[in-house]
């Protein structure tokens, strides 16, 4: 049966803090279920398939262009994991895998008694990783092409690319492992790009939401809803398989606005890393920690390089003395 | 520009960030002592407005005549371009006063809230570290006038 849940309102307004980017209105954060049941997400994504009657082929004339700069605008992931208020709830149980349940009660412990999750894996900078691509903030751009997508999130340039029509390849004497945002393959039903990833790297939602296993997959739906107007946003329905952490599949929305306030002052995507920028690190009581000017592993962001006595050596060009 | 419109300033600028406001960041905040506010006035160093997070560094004189020099970690400068703050907003050599929640482990550094500028404007950086906002500002410009500087101080009296 076709239903539709709606997220509560609470729960919303404390994940608006995830990703609120503008004074747009926020998307509406209906998670629409699959039809039926699946017991993998290879048989979830071969059904959808199969009812797409092999999908749109779409030309370079007909592909849905979804152009310009995007920011995360909300999703319901926590309404799958938390009973009650985001600050005074506690674990649903039975949702996730005795270990992997235990292991989140801790983190959620932490959250609730000390206000803050104390170490979070993107201290190192790590990639987001899925899920939790799909909310972290920064900018996002969405290309579309006849044979493949590119979904970009500019945290250290995340690209997850989806390959249109294929199959999920990872043969060993190619790649051979997983990875931060593993293996796509997609089609397109209509306006709609369904999508199917697998291989990926272990990660989490959130540092204060579960962790997921390497045997995480999800099938998503993405589509351009009210498309045209000024509350235009992307609608991304997914379906999160994970045999190791969740008992069932579990469904969440995620969304993305149009940022155009950053297109028109002529904001720019730009290439970032955190290895010459970043001076967080895992400090000896196992929470995330800085390294201050005169630590020893601090890094200025816009020091020289290895060789000071060049002229041009700095990654402060606007400071240089001429 | 006066007191009247140093706070419209702030209130504009505050009620844009409220509108925008990141709260995910790429870590933890619980470094920061989130129930303490101090403010310090120095000079500008550096404004290192990079990703995944802009850091300020302000070079700070105590009564004794040492300088300290304090770093600063505000929010990503996607999120600080959409509050009109940009690689320009402070420049090496001005002074400001910042208010923010400090390094748990007392180190010179914190989570910013906000700062007010040499030219008198206030802008906020703020990440989830400390919270800034124009209540922040009201009540701060008047314990700054009765020589307040931290708000366990301003609890003590």
């Amino acid at each position: 049966m076709h239903t539709i849940r709606r997220a509560s309102p609470l729960l919303i307004f404390l994940l608006v803090l995830t990703g609120i980017t503008s004074a747009q209105t926020r998307p509406p954060l209906q998670v629409v279920p699959p039809d039926r049941e699946f017991a993998t997400s290879d048989e979830h994504y071969a059904y959808l398939l199969e009812k797409a009657n092999g999908g749109t082929t779409h030309t370079w004339e007909t592909i849905p262009r979804w152009d310009g700069l995007w920011n995360t605008a909300g999703n319901n992931h926590m309404d799958l994991f938390i009973d009650g208020s985001l600050r005074g709830g506690t674990v649903k149980e039975g949702v996730l895998t005795p270990a992997y349940e235990a292991a989140y009660k801790e983190r959620w412990r932490q959250q609730m008694e000390d206000g803050e999750v104390g170490y979070d894996r993107l201290t190192h900078c790590e990639p987001a990783g899925l899920p939790r691509w799909l909310l972290e903030p920064y900018n996002h751009e969405f290309i579309n092409m006849p044979h493949q997508s590119y979904l970009i999130n500019d945290f250290a340039n995340s690209i997850r690319r989806v390959y249109i029509g294929k199959e999920h390849t990872n043969l060993p004497e190619m790649i051979g492992t997983h990875s931060w945002y593993g293996d796509t393959v997609g089609f397109w039903d209509n306006n709609k790009l369904i999508m199917h990833t697998k291989y990926l790297f272990p990660a989490d939602f959130t540092r204060w939401s579960p962790m997921t296993s390497n045997q995480f997959e999800l099938v998503e739906t993405w589509e351009l809803k009210n498309e045209g107007t000024e509350d235009a946003w992307l609608d991304v329905q997914v379906t999160m398989y994970d045999r190791h952490a969740f008992v069932n599949p579990l469904n969440a929305v995620y969304t993305f606005r149009p940022s155009p306030e950053l297109e028109e002052i002529g904001y720019r995507v730009q290439h970032w890393e955190c290895e010459q920028s970043s001076n967080s690190y895992l400090d000896a009581n196992g929470k995330t920690n800085f390294y201050l000017p005169g630590d020893e592993g601090y890094k200025d962001a816009r020091g020289t390089t290895l060789f000071p006595e060049l002229r041009g050596q700095t990654r402060d060009p606007f400071s240089e003395v001429e | 520009m006066n007191k009247y419109s140093n706070m419209k300033s702030a209130i504009f600028i505050l009620a844009a960030v409220a509108m925008c406001q990141k709260a995910v960041a790429h870590h933890s905040f619980s470094m920061f002592d989130k129930d303490t506010e101090m403010v310090i006035t120095g000079t500008v160093d550096q404004w290192a407005f990079n990703n995944p997070h802009a850091w300020l560094y302000v070079d700070v004189t105590d009564d004794s005549g040492e300088t300290v020099q304090w770093g600063f970690e505000g929010a990503a400068p996607p999120s600080l371009i959409r509050r009109g703050i940009t690689g320009r907003t402070f420049k090496a050599g001005d002074t400001i006063t910042v208010m923010f929640c400090p390094l748990a482990d007392g180190r010179p550094g914190g989570a910013m809230a906000w700062a007010k500028l040499a030219d008198g404007s206030y802008v906020s950086p703020n990440d989830g570290g400390c919270r800034g906002g124009a209540d922040s500002i009201s009540k701060w410009e008047q314990w700054l006038e009765q020589g307040i500087t931290s708000s366990r101080d301003a609890a003590s009296q």
